[in-house]
C-alpha cells in the first residue's frame, strides 16, 4: 500500500473516532481529586487537628456529584487516617485502616458468608473502619485510639472477586454486626498510555 | 516503597551508563511524534492503532562533525487487539507495518502487561517479544522488557484537567544474523490528561544500543503522543 494512502485512511479513521470520544466523556462520573495547602483549609477543619500535633498531614480537595469535600490524610502511632469535612470544615466522617485478622472472628465470618455469596473466590484487599456522629467524640476516637458505641461505625472492604468469567474489584460496606450495606464495582482508569 | 525504590534504582543505573559510552560514538536527534487510538470492545477484549513517524534533525559523532539536516526517517502502523486476562493484566498480539529506507517491514508482536495501582502512583510492566521481517534483511528478533510509571502531579491520582510525569524505562534485547545488542530506553515525558479518554505527552526518548560491540549509538527523539480512549 503506497505510504500517502496509508495515513490517509487513518487519518480519516480518526477525524470519525474523535467526535465519538466526546459522546462517551459525557457520560462518565464525575469526581476529581486534588492535593491543597494548608492556606486553603477552613480554619474549622485545622482546628479540630491541631490539638495532635500531627507532624505529616497531607489535604485534599475532592469534587464530585455530591459535591465539595476536604479530605486530611495521615498517620497517628501505628494507624493511617483519613478525616473528611465539609467545605465549611465541620467533620463529616473518619476513617481508619485496619487489618482484616484484627475483626472480631464473628464479625469476619458474617463478612465472609456474605462476600462468598457473591464471589466464586475472593481476597480482601484493604478493610477501613468509618466513624460518623458528633465531632468530640469523633476526635476521642483518634486521641485515645478507642470504640465509642455511640458512633455509627461501619466497616469499608476493598475486595477483589472472581466470578464466573471475570475479575473485578469492589468496594463494599459492611454494618458493624457484618450486614452488607452497599456495593459498588470499582473502575479503573484507563491505562493505554501505560501499556503501548 | 520497594518498588519505589527498585525502579528508581533502574532509572539511575541506566544514567550511570551513559557518560561511560559517549567516547567514540554517535549520536542521532530528531522528532517521534505519534497518535494512539485505543477501542473498546465487549468480553474485555480492545483494540489499539498506532501511528508513528520518526524524522531526524541533526546527527554526527561526540567530539565530531554533525549534519544538520532534516531527514524523514520512518513511519509505522500498528494494529493490536488485547484481551484482559485478569483483574489488571493483559495479553496482546498484533502486527505492525513499516515504511522506511525504501523497504517495506512487518512486524509480529506479542505482549503481556500488567498495571499496578500503588499509593500514589501507577506502575506498568510490560513484556513483549517481536519478530521482523523484510525483503533485503534478515529477520530480527526481540525480547523487551519495559517498565513505566505514571506519577500524578497533584493528588494521589490523575484526573481530568492535570498534569503527571511518565517515566518509561525499557531494555530490548535483539537478535539479527546471529548477531546480538542490548538497547536501553530512558524516556521522561510530561503527560496532560485533558479528558479520561484523550491525553497528550511530550518529552525526549532517550536510546543507547550497540553499546556492547564498541559502536555505542546514542538517540534522542523529542515524542509528542496524543492517547484517544473510545
Amino acid at each position: 500500500m503506497p505510504k500517502q494512502t496509508l495515513m490517509t485512511t487513518w487519518f480519516r479513521i480518526l477525524l470519525l473516532v474523535i467526535p465519538l470520544s466526546g459522546n462517551i466523556r459525557a457520560q462518565e462520573k464525575f469526581e476529581k481529586e486534588s492535593r491543597i495547602g494548608e492556606k486553603e483549609v477552613p480554619t474549622q477543619a485545622l482546628l479540630f487537628l491541631a490539638p495532635l500535633n500531627l507532624s505529616k498531614v497531607k489535604w485534599y480537595k475532592e469534587e464530585g456529584l455530591n459535591g465539595t469535600s476536604i479530605e486530611v490524610k495521615f498517620k497517628a502511632g501505628k494507624a493511617r487516617y483519613s478525616v473528611e469535612f465539609d467545605t465549611l470544615g465541620r467533620v463529616e466522617d473518619i476513617e481508619i485502616e485496619a487489618d482484616w485478622d484484627d475483626l472480631a472472628s464473628g464479625l469476619r465470618d458474617s463478612i465472609a458468608a456474605s462476600l462468598n455469596n457473591h464471589c466464586i473466590q475472593h481476597k480482601v484487599i484493604k478493610v477501613q473502619r468509618h466513624f460518623k456522629g458528633d465531632e468530640a467524640e469523633l476526635f476521642s476516637i483518634i486521641r485515645d485510639g478507642k470504640n465509642i458505641p455511640s458512633l455509627t461505625h461501619q466497616y469499608e472492604l476493598i475486595v477483589r472477586c472472581n466470578q464466573e468469567h471475570q475479575v473485578d474489584q469492589f468496594e463494599y460496606l459492611f454494618s458493624d454486626t457484618g450486614q452488607p450495606v452497599s456495593r459498588s464495582k470499582i473502575v479503573f482508569r484507563n491505562s493505554s498510555h501505560l501499556e503501548y | 516503597m520497594n518498588t519505589k525504590i527498585t525502579f528508581l534504582a533502574q532509572v539511575l543505573a541506566t544514567l550511570w551508563l551513559i557518560p561511560s559510552a559517549f567516547a567514540q560514538s554517535t549520536y542521532r536527534i530528531g522528532g517521534l511524534p505519534s497518535l494512539n487510538l485505543n477501542l473498546k470492545l465487549n468480553n474485555d477484549w480492545s483494540l489499539n492503532t498506532k501511528l508513528e513517524s520518526r524524522q531526524q534533525f541533526r546527527s554526527g559523532e561526540w567530539n565530531g562533525k554533525a549534519i544538520d539536516q532534516y531527514e524523514y526517517l520512518l513511519t509505522d502502523l500498528s494494529l493490536i487487539a488485547a484481551k484482559k486476562i485478569g483483574l489488571n493484566s493483559r495479553l496482546a498480539g498484533g502486527y505492525l507495518v513499516r515504511s522506511g529506507e525504501g523497504e517495506w517491514f512487518h512486524r509480529f508482536i506479542q505482549q503481556f502487561v500488567v498495571v499496578q495501582k500503588l499509593s500514589g502512583f501507577r506502575l506498568a510492566h510490560r513484556i513483549l517479544s517481536d519478530q521482523t521481517f523484510s525483503k533485503h534483511e534478515k529477520p530480527g528478533f526481540r525480547f523487551r522488557y519495559r517498565i513505566s510509571s505514571e506519577i500524578p502531579l497533584n493528588g494521589e491520582s490523575v484526573d481530568e484537567g492535570e498534569l503527571y510525569l511518565k517515566i518509561n524505562n525499557e531494555y530490548i534485547n535483539s537478535l539479527q544474523a546471529m548477531e546480538y545488542d542490548l538497547e536501553i530506553r530512558l524516556t521522561p515525558l510530561l503527560g496532560y490528561d485533558i479528558t479520561e479518554s484523550f491525553k497528550i505527552e511530550t518529552g525526549p526518548d532517550y536510546r543507547i544500543n550497540s553499546f556492547i560491540n564498541g559502536n555505542t549509538r546514542h538517540s534522542i527523539w523529542m515524542m509528542l503522543n496524543f492517547f484517544i480512549e473510545i
